[in-house]
């Protein structure tokens, strides 16, 4: 267990490679995640792995821990070849992954949790004699969580720390974080990277995925970065400057560079206006309470907002699929609150919804059916024609130059960009005639390369300056920043800030993110 | 917040054929045509080798318990398809193989199993029995229609309850129509031995009806008319699925209701047309086997019918107009099946081994192309 460990922590040198994994490759299909990639790691050290969405950092991790088979490449520990082809096989190698998505069992204790993992024999079970050993590790590393309660009980800050004593408790040496802050209040981060430099003291090998820089400039100690699958560089984290290492994460042509905010004038005309909107009671989902949001013809307004504050929600809100409890929406004059999402498009609201694939298309319906389906609503011919559908589609395959076999191949085939394309340009089709049209754009470039990336900004921009108004939600601070004319911060189902283009804070936005706001 | 693991999982292509996209021309030109029938092409060539696996395999069957297989084929030919009075027969078991099969297809489309296709036929043949009774008498131009309509809202009724409890509840649909398949058919049961039984025959059958409610005769031998109110109604289904837009949209609800949703489609309202319709068309098919062929309500009504139109449906790749020349074929294999036993001597249980050869070899071409899948991950994706 890993307290043995640390009772020879110092013993370790801090030079001592731990983990070294040399021309890693993965596909998938026909896109390949990772490109020969090298990555390595001492013992004793906190090292983060960089990149943006997509980069490959969780694939690379996966490889590491038995996740994934890579299709080349070897894995050395301290200077041993491995073979890994199951998370048995990493656990065994004393390598372990808390997921962003925990592992847990939500009807057990905190404390059954960690036995389930500590517990090598098969037919017996001697919790008790695993209890005073858990206890001692909780409190080596700063965790303060009441063992006895159930895992469902726990906030999500500590549902992550029995997470990491489990790992741990199964003897790991080599502890990998997936993106471990995305849930945590900047205090919680703060406790959490005060652990993890005790771990490094104690001997472990610390790999933190991560896409937010500034945080973890703090807790490093060695940065590699990755970028579409490729590793562009590791480096001391004494030596590496922001800018420095965001450029090695986006490249010289990042796809910030396509986004800028419309130069419109943004109209005195109100085209979406929410009022004191809370969603009715819910579960499996964010309430919304008190939401009150403008949006202007020819306005780009963006909410930002860490992922599971409530945006899907607000979506589903705006569009009609979720109840409203209290309070009202309003399309341009009209009152819409009590509406079904059909009317809600007749009126003029396009979504581009946060799940493209989930959400958008019929997967496997032709290519002109899921561009029809929404925009449908809005066509005058009453009946169904599919030899005009399909014309439509053609058309709009060749004005968007979206990459399909044509109009009706099955929308599956498309990758992910183009299927995108296909939902924006629908999106167009129902709001882009300007007027009282409004869009509802959930995390539209998320995933996307930079090309497709850039078609979307320039039809959202070309959208505001058609005279509609876009609400613009998105996790992407950066995208946001470039863009909108005005920023909401969504924090638990509220808008807990509001900002002018004249007046944007990244601090301030950010912390409001964290419910650390003023 | 996905990676590109989970991205790339998702997406078979991936994004890297973007950068394709900045050629003067996006659209990789194919004539659609072209793509459809070689669709079409690789179908037929999907049958045509399921047939000939299972002629292969009954063959060796048939060798096995001593039997001719040369002569037991012509003999399956000849008793389906051999005289009109044969092919009437065909017919007839054709009719509420297709209804039921259509039904349940039409269900799928929307992304719903119909399996209560036994329960809805009985829910139809009481109707219209009731009917049948109530109207003794009366001329036949006001009976027949009356009583017909009886067994199409007898189905619907059937089925109303689990689209109710889907729409309104979310119970499983699946659960519902099988329970309320043994409804159905003690309610049968309990008509055709208590208030309605035929004192004379001593079995589970009622009175018969008048001659006035039984369905007119077509070709000879027995054949009725049935497979003529069939045919239009299924054609009207598949118009109905592919040229409107209320069946666009049921379809859309099939292929993705949570997109469906963002398009404005109620899924309430979908699930409730479509299970309720599904009956409506199984109930048909019972008054047609009420007025059509036994003339009375019977317990043996439907030999499995539901069952084997799921399986129809399937194989018809959830399209009522596929369901026509499936549900012809499983009619011809049955009628011509059922007659080995009498000319050839085989078993019964023969027979069944018999047309389970052809459905497993016709399933198993399915899978290889990954048919039959489609349309159970359709239904598990929900």
């Amino acid at each position: 267990m890993a307290e043995a460990a640390s009772a020879r922590g110092v013993a370790v040198r801090a030079s001592d490679v731990a983990v070294e994994m040399a021309g890693v490759s993965k596909r998938f299909g026909s896109v390949q995640a990772l490109h020969a990639v090298d990555f390595s790691c001492r013992a004793g050290e906190v090292h983060a792995l960089l990149g943006e969405n997509g980069a490959g950092k969780t694939s690379l991790m996966n490889v590491l821990a038995g996740l994934y088979r890579a299709d080349a490449g070897t894995i050395r520990l301290h200077g041993r070849v491995v073979e890994m082809r199951s998370p048995r096989d990493a656990i065994a190698h004393d390598i372990g992954m808390v997921h962003q998505h925990f592992e847990l069992v939500q009807a057990f204790s905190a404390f059954e949790n960690i036995v389930l993992g500590a517990e090598k024999r098969v037919w017996s079970m001697d919790a008790d004699r695993h209890r005073g050993a858990i206890a001692k590790l909780a409190r080596r590393y700063g965790f303060d969580v009441d063992l006895d309660r159930h895992v469902r009980d726990l906030e999500i800050g500590d549902q992550q720390k029995v997470e990491i004593l489990r790992i741990l408790a199964t003897g790991a040496r080599v502890l990998i974080l997936d993106e471990p802050t995305t849930h945590l209040t900047p205090i919680e981060v703060e406790r959490l990277f005060g652990s993890v430099r005790e771990f490094a003291r104690s001997g472990l090998t610390v790999i933190l995925i991560a896409h937010k820089l500034r945080e973890i400039l703090a807790v490093a100690d060695r940065l590699t970065v990755l970028r579409r699958g490729r590793l562009v560089g590791t480096l001391d984290a004494a030596d590496a400057d922001e800018p420095g290492v965001v450029e090695m994460m986006i490249g010289e042509r990042g796809a910030l560079g396509t986004a800028s905010c419309p130069r419109t004038v943004v109209g005195p005309g109100t085209v979406l206006a929410v009022r004191g909107a809370a969603s009715a009671e819910d579960q499996r989902a964010v309430d919304l309470a008190d939401v009150d949001l403008t949006v202007r013809s020819g306005e780009l307004v963006g909410v930002a907002g860490v992922a599971g504050n409530g945006q899907k929600e607000l979506v589903e809100l705006l569009c009609g699929l979720r109840p409203l409890a209290a309070g009202s929406i309003l399309l341009g004059e009209r009152d819409v609150s009590r509406c079904s999402v059909r009317e809600r498009i007749r009126a003029g609201l396009a979504t581009l919804p946060g799940d493209r694939i989930r959400e958008g298309i019929l997967p496997g319906a032709p290519l002109f059916e899921s561009y029809a389906l929404g925009l449908h609503q809005v066509w005058d011919h009453s009946g169904w024609r599919p030899g005009t559908v399909r014309d439509e589609a053609q058309s709009m395959i060749g004005r968007f130059r979206v990459v399909a076999p044509g109009a009706d191949a099955p929308t599956a085939v498309l990758s992910g960009g183009n299927i995108q394309k296909v939902l924006v340009a629908r999106a167009l089709a129902i709001a882009g005639q300007g007027g009282d049209s409004v869009l509802v754009a959930m995390n539209p470039t998320s995933g996307l390369d930079v090309g497709a990336a850039a078609f979307v900004h320039g039809q959202l921009g070309a959208m505001c300056m058609r005279g509609a108004g876009v609400l613009l939600i998105s996790e992407d601070l950066e995208e946001l920043l470039a863009m909108c004319h005005r920023i909401l911060v969504l924090y638990r189902g509220q808008i807990v800030g509001s900002y002018e283009r004249e007046a944007f804070d990244r601090y301030a936005i950010g912390a409001g993110m964290v419910g650390s706001g003023d | 917040m996905t990676e590109l693991d989970a991205s790339g999982a998702l997406t078979p292509r991936g994004d890297a054929d973007v950068e394709a996209a900045s050629g003067p021309d996006g659209a990789l030109g194919a004539p659609p045509g072209a793509a459809r029938r070689q669709t079409v092409w690789a179908d037929v060539r999907i049958y045509l080798g399921a047939v000939v696996v299972a002629l292969v395999v009954n063959a060796v069957l048939l060798l096995a318990i001593g039997a001719d297989p040369l002569v037991a084929y012509r003999q399956i030919l000849s008793s389906s398809l051999g005289s009109v009075a044969a092919l009437a027969q065909t017919l007839n078991r054709m009719t509420p193989l297709l209804l039921g099969s259509a039904a349940v297809a039409f269900a799928m489309r929307a992304g719903y199993v119909n399996l209560g296709v036994d329960g809805q036929i009985y829910g139809g043949a009481i109707l219209a029995t009731g009917t049948a009774f109530a109207l003794y008498g009366l001329p036949a131009a006001v009976v027949l229609p009356a009583v017909l309509v009886a067994a199409i809202l007898g189905g619907g009724t059937v089925a109303l309850l689990p689209a109710v409890l889907r729409a309104r509840r979310g119970v499983n649909e699946l659960f519902t129509t099988v329970m309320l398949n043994f409804v159905a058919f003690y309610a049968a049961d309990y008509l055709s031995t208590g208030p309605w039984t035929d004192p004379v025959a001593g079995e589970a059958i009622s009175v018969p009806i008048g001659a006035e409610a039984r369905l007119p005769g077509f070709l000879t031998g027995g054949g009725h008319i049935g497979i003529l109110l069939a045919l239009p109604l299924v054609v009207a289904m598949a118009w109905w699925l592919r040229r409107t837009r209320a069946g666009f949209e049921f379809r859309a609800v099939g292929g993705n209701p949570r997109a469906a949703q963002f398009g404005g489609v109620s899924l309430v309202a979908t699930g409730v047309v479509a299970l309720v319709v599904s009956g409506l068309v199984a109930g048909l098919a019972g008054g047609i086997e009420v007025t059509g062929v036994h003339r009375r309500l019977i317990l043996g009504l439907t030999p499995n019918f539901g069952y084997m139109a799921v399986l129809i449906a399937v194989l018809a790749r959830r399209s009522p107009l596929g369901a026509i020349p499936a549900a012809f074929g499983f009619a011809v294999l049955i009628v011509g099946s059922d007659s080995l036993q009498r000319s050839v001597g085989l078993p019964a249980s023969a027979v069944f081994l018999f047309q389970a050869v052809v459905v497993l070899a016709v399933l198993y071409f399915e899978v290889r192309r990954g048919g039959v899948l489609a349309a159970v991950r359709g239904r598990v994706g929900r």
